[in-house]
């Protein structure tokens, strides 16, 4: 957990490059039309690589920038970035990201983590209905009779594990995909697995089809009424 | 995708002399009065104060363009939800599936967005009138490490570059025959060809940019020197103290 030790000059550059990939994936997802956010990817690989400090910086910078360059909104949901890189960091000490099934689980610790932070922010922010598509899960669940906070939380709780297992699971296989020369620059290269990269690449995807199959799923049920 | 990262445009006058931490004290001051009571007024008194400020500023027509593009339909949105979606007071108006449209809900809903809409425009204001650059000299001058300010201002280099890249690559693939708009198994199966090469293409030139950076004494502690000066003024001073002066008052006298 030292401070100093996260941030080399490789971290510096990475981190730019990092908050460009969280907002131009953002993006692309946007365009595709998928029912999932996937922009923290950048976040979470910066954490994973150099450590939780640096991921945490990354995370609060990325709401920093998109609020100035993009949407003033972003600026809302800065804790849940920091936290998301700063415990996607810690994950990667417990050796979580040395195989992919345990990337599922640090992918679930962290979508715990952002749904404990968003659902406050949501709370406070916008007494419960912000302007995304979140809204209409939360909207459903009021209609259920649940309070207004129950049912933030409920709806942060279904939606932001599938999303974030996803996020984990991209970032653990564009690591995969980079070279031992590259990782050994960053200060927690030993924590990620250097020896079987690249075979994985086509379980993972496979994996991330399931995850948004389900997402699609749980759409459709939601869309019946009881 | 955005057409145009930074917002800033060239101007000069008063406020655009102000420093960069004198603006966001006032930004600040706003916001906490606004969020410290629920009541519709103070959000629409401070928009029109912000809208004064921006022709005053000589920016209002495009900072009134930009009100319109972000802000707006942002609050709208906003708006709209809220008024369908929230569950407060018992006679609806309107009713269908989970939908419901009361009188209270209205209300709630024309606060929020009162407030979202306050918060959107006073900070695009704000980046319509301070470049991002600027605002880092002043922090970095006030103590901020300049690791950090290269951070933000290549940020706001590289994003571009990589949105360009982005469209690039999503034309590219398209050509090639991939199903960007098909069903959802598609365009999943979408992702990984759009996503990989623009990340793996982005963190390639990461190790070079990091050895030149660091032959030009990046990561040295010693104080640098500014090519540029913000200034900041007496009046800046003043306008910080009476600002955050008026805000507590105003917390204690209601």
């Amino acid at each position: 957990m030292n401070f100093k030790k996260n941030f080399n000059t490789m971290t510096w550059v990475l981190i730019p490059v990092a908050i460009a990939i969280n907002v131009v994936v953002g993006q692309i997802v946007l365009t595709l039309k998928l029912p999932v956010f996937l922009d923290s990817i950048g976040t979470v690989l910066v954490g994973v690589l150099a450590g939780p400090w640096a991921g945490a910086l990354t995370g609060l910078l990325t709401s920093i920038i998109s609020g100035l360059a993009i949407n003033p909104d972003s600026f809302n949901w800065w804790p849940v970035g920091l936290f998301i890189g700063f415990i996607a960091g810690l994950t990667a000490q417990f050796g979580l990201f040395r195989k992919s099934w345990t990337v599922v689980v640090s992918g679930f610790i962290i979508a715990i983590t952002s749904a404990l932070l968003s659902a406050p922010i949501q709370i406070l922010a916008y007494g419960g209905i912000s302007p995304w598509g979140i809204s209409f899960i939360v909207s459903y669940f009021m209609k259920l009779n649940f309070t207004t906070e129950q049912s933030v939380v409920l709806a942060n709780f279904i939606s932001e594990p599938i999303d974030k297992i996803a996020t984990a699971l991209l970032a653990y296989s564009i690591i995969q995909g980079l070279s031992t020369r590259f990782l050994g620059r960053f200060s927690q290269n030993d924590l990620v697995d250097k020896d079987r990269r690249g075979k994985l690449t086509n379980i993972i995807s496979a994996g991330i089809i399931i995850f948004l199959l389900l997402v699609l799923a749980f759409k459709l049920l939601s869309i019946i009424p009881e | 995708m955005v057409d145009r990262l930074s917002f800033y445009l060239k101007r000069s006058n008063w406020f655009y002399s102000l420093n960069p931490i004198t603006k966001l004290t006032f930004i600040f001051c706003l916001l906490v009065t606004i969020y410290s009571s629920r009541n519709i007024y103070p959000p629409i008194y401070f928009s029109i104060l912000v809208i004064i400020l921006s022709f005053l500023a000589q920016i209002g027509k495009e900072f009134l363009k930009s009100v319109m593009k972000i802000a707006l339909p942002t609050a709208g949105i906003l708006f709209l939800m809220q008024s369908f979606m929230m569950q407060l007071g018992n006679s609806s108006i309107f009713e269908f599936f989970i939908f419901k449209l009361t009188i209270e809900n209205i209300s709630y809903a024309g606060i929020s967005a009162a407030r979202i809409f306050l918060m959107l425009i006073s900070f695009l204001l704000f980046i319509l009138s301070t470049h991002p650059s600027e605002l880092m000299t002043d922090l970095t001058r006030r103590g901020l490490p300049g690791q950090l300010a290269y951070v933000v201002v290549s940020t706001l280099q590289i994003l571009p570059q990589m949105q360009a890249k982005a469209a690039a690559i999503i034309s590219a693939q398209r050509s090639r025959g991939l199903d960007t708009e098909g069903s959802l198994a598609k365009r999943v199966g979408a992702l990984a060809p759009l996503v990989g090469p623009l990340v793996f293409g982005s963190l390639v030139e990461v190790e070079e940019r990091a050895i030149a950076i660091e032959a030009r004494a990046f990561m040295s502690t010693l104080k640098k020197t500014s090519l540029k000066e913000v200034a900041d003024t007496r009046l800046d001073k003043t306008l910080r103290i009476a600002l955050i002066a008026i805000t507590v008052g105003a917390f204690l006298w209601r």
